[in-house]
């Protein structure tokens, strides 16, 4: 099983997964969340924010997500366009870790890279949870 | 065209249902009980489930898409911080006002809040410059 979230120490570099933006789940994506500019332009491009969906996603099979995360906010760098169907490289690693009064504040940094090395999207993620939660997500 | 300063975005509007949530959670692949489980979010300092911050973002980014097209696939930037959590029932509102040029670039303050004018997410996006922004199109859901 992996480990929860909340037991990662600073530093620590998640493996790197590659995923593909299908384009079956890329329309679920875009059904889920009402998106109705991506599809105003042309070719079929994939809103970012489906990127890093699915590259946290990713990150989570390496890390299970431990119950009452809360995500505390987000910068992001979009840096190229990607296409349904393309194949994506996520890395990440623990960024900063703190603990206080029961609560993991932790940020994470990822980075995605198309299939030629060429990057995607970076960005950071700061998230709480709660230290040493039971089970996972 | 190009929006100038103090150029309003055209907002997106999206009413945030238990449902809705549930088919993120699906296509995020994210279960987190806090989004999904009514029981188990009763019992945390939420009182009941909050949507994801990602879906919340995925209104703002439509928004930036609506006005600044390709190029805020291509080289748009975000920081934002959740100030509040979205909850089923909410009407949730996207706005943002370009706020500076700086660097060739189109700076925006951005935010999300809900029907009762509580800010839920706050702060910047910004997008280069190149004059092939689409404009004002409001999207309501």
């Amino acid at each position: 099983m992996p480990p929860s979230l909340d037991e990662l120490p600073k530093g620590y570099q998640f493996p790197p997964f590659a995923f593909e933006l299908s384009p079956e789940w890329v329309r679920e994506y875009v059904t889920a969340v009402e998106d109705e500019a991506i599809g105003v332009l042309e070719g079929s491009l994939v809103p970012p924010m489906a990127v890093a969906t699915l590259a946290v996603r990713s990150l989570l099979e390496g890390a299970r997500l431990p119950p009452g995360a809360i995500h505390l906010g987000q910068d992001m760098s979009m840096l190229k366009p990607v296409g349904a169907g393309e194949r994506l490289t996520v890395s990440a690693q623990v960024a900063s870790r703190g603990e206080r009064q029961g609560w993991v504040l932790m940020g994470i940094e990822l980075n995605v890279a198309d299939d030629n090395h060429a990057p995607v999207m970076s960005g950071r993620a700061m998230l709480t949870m709660p230290a040493n939660a039971e089970g996972g997500s | 065209m190009t929006l100038d300063v103090g150029a309003d975005l055209a907002p997106v509007v999206k009413e945030i249902t238990q449902e809705k949530i549930n088919r993120y959670a699906q296509a995020g692949g994210d279960g987190n009980p806090l989004h999904t489980d009514p029981q188990f979010a009763a019992k945390t300092m939420f009182g009941g489930t909050i949507a994801h911050g990602m879906l919340i973002l995925a209104y703002l980014s439509e928004m930036m898409t609506a006005a600044f097209g390709e190029d805020w696939l291509s080289g748009g930037r975000l920081k934002v911080r959740f100030k509040a959590p979205s909850r089923p029932g909410d009407t949730v509102t996207s706005a943002g006002r370009v706020l500076r040029i700086e660097d060739g670039r189109t700076v925006c303050a951005v935010e999300c809040r809900s029907q009762r004018d509580e800010v839920l997410v706050a702060g910047e996006a910004d997008c280069p410059r190149t004059g092939a922004c689409l404009g004002p199109t409001e999207v309501t859901v």
